[in-house]
């Protein structure tokens, strides 16, 4: 990322919130440009092609599900959320209608650009990098199918692996319970979320260090499961 | 007793009637000596009508004959005798006191029905006075004593009303003017809903009760006793349709005070409703905007590398987070305080792994926890539970909280999953200050916190309430235990279970 620095484009209305955006993405190499309203930022979006779009869900013109959809018509640039207090139920739609991941406020600069990073890897991976996702100590293969525990090969179900494999191509974004559900079981156990809850079980199982207190394939809440793309050392943001 | 004094009134009025005569008599005798006049009779007219309009047509009677004879005596010839001569003045005598009779009937008519309209005029006072103090009747027992004031006022009458309380039991009686069959009676249909009137003689005192119950469309309020006394069974029809009326007015009234109530109800919960959305609105964009313009400064300062350079200042930056985090957290209490209160907690039941909930209660409050040694024991077999994960994370999360904050730091706090049968059990187990006996009772309460910590410990009291709260939304409930002060305390919450034949799942899980 550092011939060409990556655009970020900030959508929210509060100064302040820009300000600290702009600090942090600025600070860890990004250009930052800055919108206070939809209008503006739709603008922005159209016209300064950004390579990530952060949007404020609760902008005063327009309420930023709308926003995403319209920008999601023509456009796949990566788009993180922010917002306060987004239900369950709101998550899950807004990553439907598009949005790569959220950030409920308040929220550490650390974990947005975790966020980003991954958004914008996802975005770009397909055509340059090569075909292996790292998560921690795990490694996943897309091409091979092969899945390296801390250089060990280990053996997966094909269910297993399709869950990985689902999990792997999103590492460090959120992946709803609906979407791994349709891909993994396209048949009529798609609602069914329990046999989701005893596939993961069973693969944490064989990838993490104690199943009990996972750190790689985390659990979200109501709205579905992410790899982590690394480990966290600490809990500081 | 009643029937002699009646009897001496009676003496007393005809005795007035003959005094009246007297008086015309001795007013007769003294014109007489001034003037000559001829038609004396026409004189005795006056004590007839003024005793047919003060006491009635006997006393009238009894007036015209006195005045017959007083003027036969004294006025016809001869004098001095009742002997009468002339023909002429036997048919004078006979006129008069056809007169006198036709005109005392008619007098004491007059007179009756000016009592009766008289009587009917009060009559519609009190009951315009008692349909006031309905309309003015806010409470079930202002109404009450509505209708007992007015039973008293305008019939006389006891009345006694018996309270119907919600497990059908009886308030204690008003007064103890009430027969003990008809307190029996009054009992039993209470008991039995549904039964409307009962009539009841009661042999002791000879008077009649009614029993009629007050209700509205929806609920029996009670029943109401009156003692409309003895008499002729019209007497007695009478009183009863009166008492009739009043108790239905009384129903009308009983239908306004709850459609009343109901509205009164739905203004309350409106009221809520605006405020929590309010406080929603305020506390999610006034307060939270600020608090991530804040943590979000922090952190960048925090990663900037003169901060992290400088062990002390980058402790303060941390420091900044956790004060954010902490005041986010109240911030949430409160919201989910509206929540709450406002009856807007409706769980999306999901199926999840009760391992995945209390790991994520731990990851999200491991800040918090980090002066703390958490042990982590789950059964190896679990089953899954179908609740709304983030309501139970959030309980979960609130009883970690309370751990954290009842308990030393370098102390031991053990998360642990069990599996019952038909239950599975999240629980939180802290070697802090416990809770004493009589602590024990009020935990569920809103806003209870212990006299023991409040100088020391900060919170607001609601963490326990809201966990109680969204657990019993969850169909769960919270246990809390403790061997008494001191001496540490285990919360645990309880969830129904639902064991999946597990061979299906594998096979589904497996390929």
């Amino acid at each position: 990322m550092s011939k060409s620095a990556n655009v970020v484009l900030v959508i929210d209305d509060e100064p302040k919130i820009r300000r600290f955006l702009r600090a942090g993405f600025e600070l860890n190499g990004f250009s930052v440009q800055e919108a206070e309203n939809a209008a503006d930022g739709l603008k922005a979006a159209t016209f300064n092609s950004p390579d990530l779009i952060v949007l404020d869900l609760d902008l005063p013109d327009i309420h930023g599900g709308e926003i995403l959809e319209r920008i999601r018509s023509w456009s796949n640039v990566p788009i993180i959320i922010l917002s306060v207090e987004a239900s369950e139920e709101q998550k899950v739609r807004l990553l439907k209608l598009g949005a790569d991941d959220y950030v409920v406020k308040p929220f550490g600069i650390a974990e947005l650009l975790a966020r980003s990073e991954s958004a914008l890897r996802r975005y770009f991976k397909s055509s340059t990098e090569s075909s292996v996702v790292s998560a921690g100590p795990l490694s996943v293969d897309l091409v091979t199918r092969s899945v390296l525990l801390n250089g060990d090969q280990i053996r997966l179900t094909r269910k297993e692996y399709r869950l990985v494999h689902i999990l792997a191509t999103h590492v460090g974004l959120v992946v709803t319970h609906d979407q791994l559900l349709k891909e993994i079981w396209s048949g009529n156990q798609r609602d069914n979320i329990q046999y989701l809850r005893i596939l993961v079980r069973k693969l944490r199982q064989k990838i993490e260090t104690d199943p009990n207190d996972p750190r790689l394939l985390i659990t979200e809440s109501g709205v579905g499961y992410r790899l982590q793309s690394r480990l966290e050392t600490s809990p500081t943001d | 007793m009643h029937a002699r004094h009646f009897l001496s009134i009676y003496a007393l009025q005809l005795l007035s009637a003959l005094i009246c005569v007297g008086l015309a008599t001795a007013g007769l005798l003294l014109l007489d000596r001034l003037l000559p006049i001829s038609l004396f009779p026409v004189v005795y007219l006056i004590p007839v009508v003024i005793a047919a309009t003060r006491w009635g047509t006997g006393p009238a009677i009894v007036a015209a004959l006195g005045g017959g004879a007083a003027s036969d005596f004294l006025f016809f010839t001869p004098f001095y005798s009742f002997r009468m001569d002339d023909p002429q003045e036997v048919v004078d005598l006979l006129l008069f006191l056809f007169v006198a009779l036709v005109s005392g009937h008619l007098a004491s008519r007059l007179r009756s029905e000016k009592e009766a309209l008289r009587k009917r005029e009060t009559e519609l006072q009190y009951l315009y006075e008692f349909s006031r103090r309905l309309a003015a009747c806010f409470t079930i027992p202002d109404l009450i004593s509505a209708i007992q004031n007015y039973l008293a006022q305008a019939l006389g009458q006891q009345a006694a009303f018996f309270h119907a309380k919600t497990e059908a039991n009886l308030e204690t009686p008003p007064s103890d003017f009430v027969p003990r069959e008809v307190e029996a009676r009054v009992r039993s249909m209470i008991a039995k809903t549904g039964l409307p009137a009962y009539t009841i003689f009661d042999e002791a005192t000879h008077s009649v009760w009614l029993l009629r119950a007050v209700h509205s469309e929806a609920t029996v309020h009670g029943v109401i006793a009156v003692n409309i006394g003895s008499g002729s069974r019209a007497a007695i029809a009478a009183r009863t349709s009166r008492v009739e009326i009043i108790l239905e007015e009384a129903s009308l009234t009983l239908q306004r005070l709850d459609i009343g109530k109901a509205m009164d109800d739905a203004k309350l919960q409106l009221q809520a409703q605006l405020l929590k959305d309010a406080l929603h609105g305020m506390l999610s964009h006034e307060l939270r905007s600020p608090l991530a313009a804040i943590q979000g400064s922090a952190s960048v300062l925090g990663s900037a590398s003169p901060v992290r350079a400088d062990g002390r200042l980058h402790a303060l930056t941390e420091a900044i987070t956790d004060e954010v985090q902490r005041l986010d957290g109240f911030i949430q209490n409160l919201v989910n305080t509206a929540r709450v209160t406002t009856n807007s907690v409706q769980p999306r039941l999901e199926w999840a792994d009760p391992r995945d909930i209390v790991s994520a209660a731990v990851s999200s409050r491991s800040r918090r926890l980090a002066k703390h040694r958490i042990q982590m024991q789950f059964d190896d077999d679990l089953p899954l539970v179908n609740v709304d994960s983030t309501l139970v994370e959030e309980s979960f999360g609130q009883l970690l909280d309370n751990a954290a904050k009842y308990s030393p730091s370098g102390s031991a706090i053990s998360v642990g999953v069990r599996a019952g049968e038909a239950q599975v059990t999240l629980s939180v187990s802290d070697q802090g200050v416990g809770i004493a006996r009589d602590e024990q009772g009020k935990l569920g309460q809103r806003e209870f916190r212990s006299a023991r910590h409040r100088e020391t410990i900060a919170g607001s009291g609601l963490g326990f309430w809201i966990a109680t709260t969204f657990i019993k939304a969850n169909g769960g409930s919270i246990e809390v235990a403790s061997h008494g002060e001191g001496k540490g305390t285990m919360a645990s919450i309880v969830l129904p279970a639902c064991w999946v034949d597990d061979s299906s799942l594998t096979a589904l899980t497996y390929e």
